[in-house]
């Protein structure tokens, strides 16, 4: 998909999209508090004063007490933004956390499900195992985490506490570019299930009975892929010309470089971006950017590129969504060796 | 001489209140939805013995003056349990002036006057601040006469 000829300076970053595909968001917290302890004991007692015959007397009433009982519910939260992915690609990651947000503890069983509606396409789960556990915490699906059986490892949540979660899918071969497909997680409470308000009497914690709460001891929710099945060309190219009249790569010579962009297949590349860093060991020359020939201003303003200095100093250039029908797009800028 | 009948008809009055002049007796209920006979759901009250984080619990302090004397300057002071929080509003009692306290009992004022000192500045308390319920009679429980006293409390 991607080929550039490097000489003297490093690589060029393309991005393909202007929305932020970020693998490990954390997202807002939107599991309550637990609440009080399952089988704390709540007790109460009033007093009365009142004098009588003019002596002042004080008696209690007697003291009334009920245990607090173990409330079931569970959160599922998606943390990936949508996955870009290839026609065929295998092992490809969701990230979600399961939360406890129940007063007691309760083990978590897990289920995938990819036959989810309003998607383009279905990923296949992956085979033998398509749920894992982070259990390096990395926030990347890797070969150290462990995959989850269902009745072997369910994750024991005490109240508030989470997991990470991965739902590992293949996506099919014959999808096309954007597709979507949609996979879901779905965490159900070992002790129940169903309308909230069941009771399940003496099976709470510590064997005080558990209530399901408002979520009724399950949730579920789904994350996506996106397929990305654009292929584009990016070349860059340099020529050197020193203060001699060579091209002597020397102390004060001119390295004018140029990056071609192509789209070379069906498709397109929304807000594909051009991203060039300037050498550590070069200057910018500045007014140098041209796109297809035309100049752009140096400054952020509103034409298609700046030389950014936000960051790390560099050439950004935006092609807007780009397609085989647009051709080669030209960016050309100079350096002079420092 | 004086001062020992003084001493003795003294104690016999403290003795005579151990022997609760005034009963008081304290509930605690809860809702609960349930299908009738018509098939429709319907809420009732029923004693509280398994409550969630969340539910709301009722307490009803029912008093009676089995004593054979009017009973004055009757005070029904009720402290809220650590994890539970008054419900605002909830407090009622006829005849009767409620205050409430935030500082744990040493002080008491009607709710809109309550003020909690936050950091050195002073500040309207809420519901949550309330450590105590107070019901003060207005008249005096006559022999034999009954009061109700009535709050709620969330568990949190």
């Amino acid at each position: 998909m991607e080929s550039a000829s490097r000489f003297l300076a490093p690589a060029v970053n393309w991005l393909r999209g202007a929305s932020l595909l970020c693998a490990i968001c954390v997202l807002p917290a939107t599991a309550s508090a637990a609440g009080t302890a399952v089988g704390t004991l709540i007790e109460n007692t009033a007093s009365v004063d009142f004098t009588q015959l003019g002596a002042q007397q004080t008696t209690n009433s007697n003291t009334v007490s009920f245990l607090v009982a173990e409330r079931i519910d569970v959160v599922v939260t998606l943390r990936s933004g949508q996955v870009t992915v290839l026609p065929g690609a295998t092992a490809q990651a969701l990230l979600f956390t399961v939360t406890n947000t129940g007063n007691g503890t309760e083990a978590m069983d897990l289920a995938i499900n990819s036959v989810v509606p309003g998607d383009d396409f279905d990923p296949i789960p992956a085979s033998p195992d398509s749920i894992f556990f982070d259990t390096d915490g990395s926030g990347d699906f890797n070969t150290g985490d462990v995959a989850y059986a269902a009745g072997v490892n369910d994750p024991v949540l005490a109240a508030d506490e989470s997991v990470d979660v991965f739902l590992v899918n293949n996506i099919p071969g014959t999808v096309t570019d954007s597709n979507l497909g949609r996979s879901e997680l779905r965490a159900t409470a070992a002790t129940g299930s169903g309308a909230a308000g069941t009771v399940f009497a003496g099976q709470g914690d510590a064997g005080v009975d558990a209530v399901l709460g408002t979520t009724g001891g399950t949730a579920a929710t789904f994350g996506e892929y996106i397929v990305d099945d654009v292929a584009i060309n990016v070349v860059k190219s340099q020529v050197v010309s020193d203060p001699m009249g060579g091209s002597m790569p020397v102390v004060g010579a001119t390295i004018s470089y140029t990056i071609s962009v192509e789209v070379v297949s069906a498709g397109t590349a929304t807000a594909a971006t051009i991203n060039d860093v300037i050498p550590t060991w070069s200057t910018f020359v500045p007014n140098s950017i041209t796109l297809n020939g035309a100049a752009l201003s140096d400054a952020m303003d509103g034409d298609a590129g700046e030389y950014d200095l936000t960051g790390t100093p560099a050439v950004v250039v935006r092609l807007g969504d780009l397609t085989q029908a647009d051709g080669p797009q030209s960016i050309v800028f100079q350096v002079t060796i420092d | 001489m004086k001062l020992t009948t003084g001493i003795a008809l003294l104690l016999l009055a403290i003795t005579a209140a151990a022997q609760s002049h005034l009963d008081v007796q304290t509930t605690v209920q809860k809702e609960e939805v349930f299908v009738n006979a018509a098939g429709e759901e319907e809420k009732r009250m029923v004693t509280a013995e398994r409550v969630v984080p969340g539910e709301t619990v009722y307490y009803t302090i029912t008093f009676t003056n089995i004593s054979d004397d009017s009973a004055d300057n009757v005070v029904i002071t009720n402290p809220i349990s650590e994890n539970l929080v008054y419900l605002d509003g909830s407090a009622s009692g006829e005849g009767m002036d409620i205050v409430f306290s935030a500082d744990g009992g040493e002080s008491f004022a009607a709710a809109a006057d309550l003020a909690v000192t936050e950091d050195g500045t002073s500040r309207a308390a809420t519901a949550e601040d309330i450590t105590h319920v107070r019901w003060v009679m207005r008249n005096d429980l006559a022999a034999g006469a009954q009061g109700i006293a009535r709050f709620a409390a969330v568990l949190e």
